[in-house]
């Protein structure tokens, strides 16, 4: 009895000691549709919830579209309108993908590596493919996850007067960025 | 006809500087301090948890995008470059509520710890559930402490 105590103990230290799958409700998401026209359609998502997982390479992002803030309280009701976002019927966005050059990646190594991302993006219910480039640094326990890429309003069925007016960018750039201790 | 003319002239130029000046003040519209802002709810956070949990739709219906007071205990406060995020959760199902801060207030987060009660004010976004972490969570935006 005392035997299969220990073994399960250890079996669950182990596990605890070699977890794998790292967690974060505090990344932060942003994206930037500004124009020459106008500069308030930009907005932040601090309470973005991601996970890695250092040996199979799956990243995954979920963020609630209500969370994302402007500075200007119009904007910010537009961009959760019906013709909008629809944040009522559309209340998250997701993220789910792999690292493709896992193997370059030395989480047991202080540094900045260079890493490939390919996944499925889900904004305003339509999923598309992405491939985005972005780094993971690697400092003792903590593991940075950044990435800079554009996604097509259009293609995520965005559309709307002030984009046609030159007044939102057709193509913003979002910027991610997650901290896992 | 010149009189009339004249008329219609300073009529359209009136229209045409109202027209700037809602557009002037529609660009310019900020937020208010948050600790400012007059409360729509003050909930303690466990029941405001369970309130989510048994009823998301209806829940969110009531309390998105409104201001509430969450009277509760801190968990965790998460910190990163440019956030301090503060966290009560329900540890018997891992369901919780996160604060993020204006910017003006990062540094009461900051100043938290774990175990403080604390009575914070803020924009409720939505409640979700993550299949990340395979439990319900509420995002608050723009909060401050609530004084």
């Amino acid at each position: 009895m005392k035997k299969t105590i220990l073994s399960l103990t250890m079996v669950l230290a182990a596990g605890l000691l070699f977890a794998q799958k790292k967690t974060t409700t505090s990344a932060v998401v942003s994206f930037d549709a500004t124009t020459s026209l106008d500069a308030l359609p930009k907005a932040e998502n601090k309470t973005v919830i991601a996970s890695l997982d250092t040996k199979s390479g799956t990243i995954a992002f979920e963020a609630v579209i209500k969370s994302f803030t402007f500075s200007n309280p119009k904007i910010q009701e537009h961009f959760n309108s019906k013709g909008w976002m629809d944040s009522d019927q559309f209340a998250t966005a997701t993220f789910k993908g792999n690292i493709n050059n896992l193997k370059e990646v030395k989480f047991n190594k202080d540094g900045t590596y260079a890493v490939e991302v390919t996944g499925d993006l889900t904004i305003h219910g339509v999923t598309k493919a992405l491939d985005a480039k972005g780094t993971i640094t690697v400092s003792g326990k903590s593991v940075k996850v950044n990435s800079d890429f554009s996604i097509k309003l259009e293609d995520f069925k965005v559309s709307g007067g002030a984009i046609a007016a030159g007044k939102v960018a057709k193509e913003p750039k979002i910027t991610v960025a997650a901290e896992f201790q | 006809m010149k009189g009339r003319y004249k008329k219609w002239l300073i009529a359209l130029l009136v229209l045409l500087l109202a027209g700037a000046a809602v557009i002037w003040w529609l660009f310019n519209l900020k937020y208010e301090d948050t600790a400012t802002v007059k409360a729509d709810h003050t909930v303690n956070a466990m029941e405001f948890i369970k309130e989510f949990k048994q009823d998301m739709a209806a829940a969110n219906k009531k309390y998105s995008e409104k201001i509430i007071v969450v009277n509760g205990t801190v968990s965790a406060i998460e910190m990163a470059d440019t956030t301090a995020n503060i966290k009560m959760i329900d540890t018997t199902n891992g369901a919780y509520i996160i604060f993020a801060f204006q910017q003006q207030h990062l540094n009461e987060a900051k100043a938290m710890k774990e175990g403080d009660q604390v009575s914070i004010k803020g924009s409720c976004s939505n409640g979700a559930f993550s299949s990340i972490l395979e439990a319900e969570y509420i995002t608050f935006k723009r909060c401050a402490v609530n004084q």
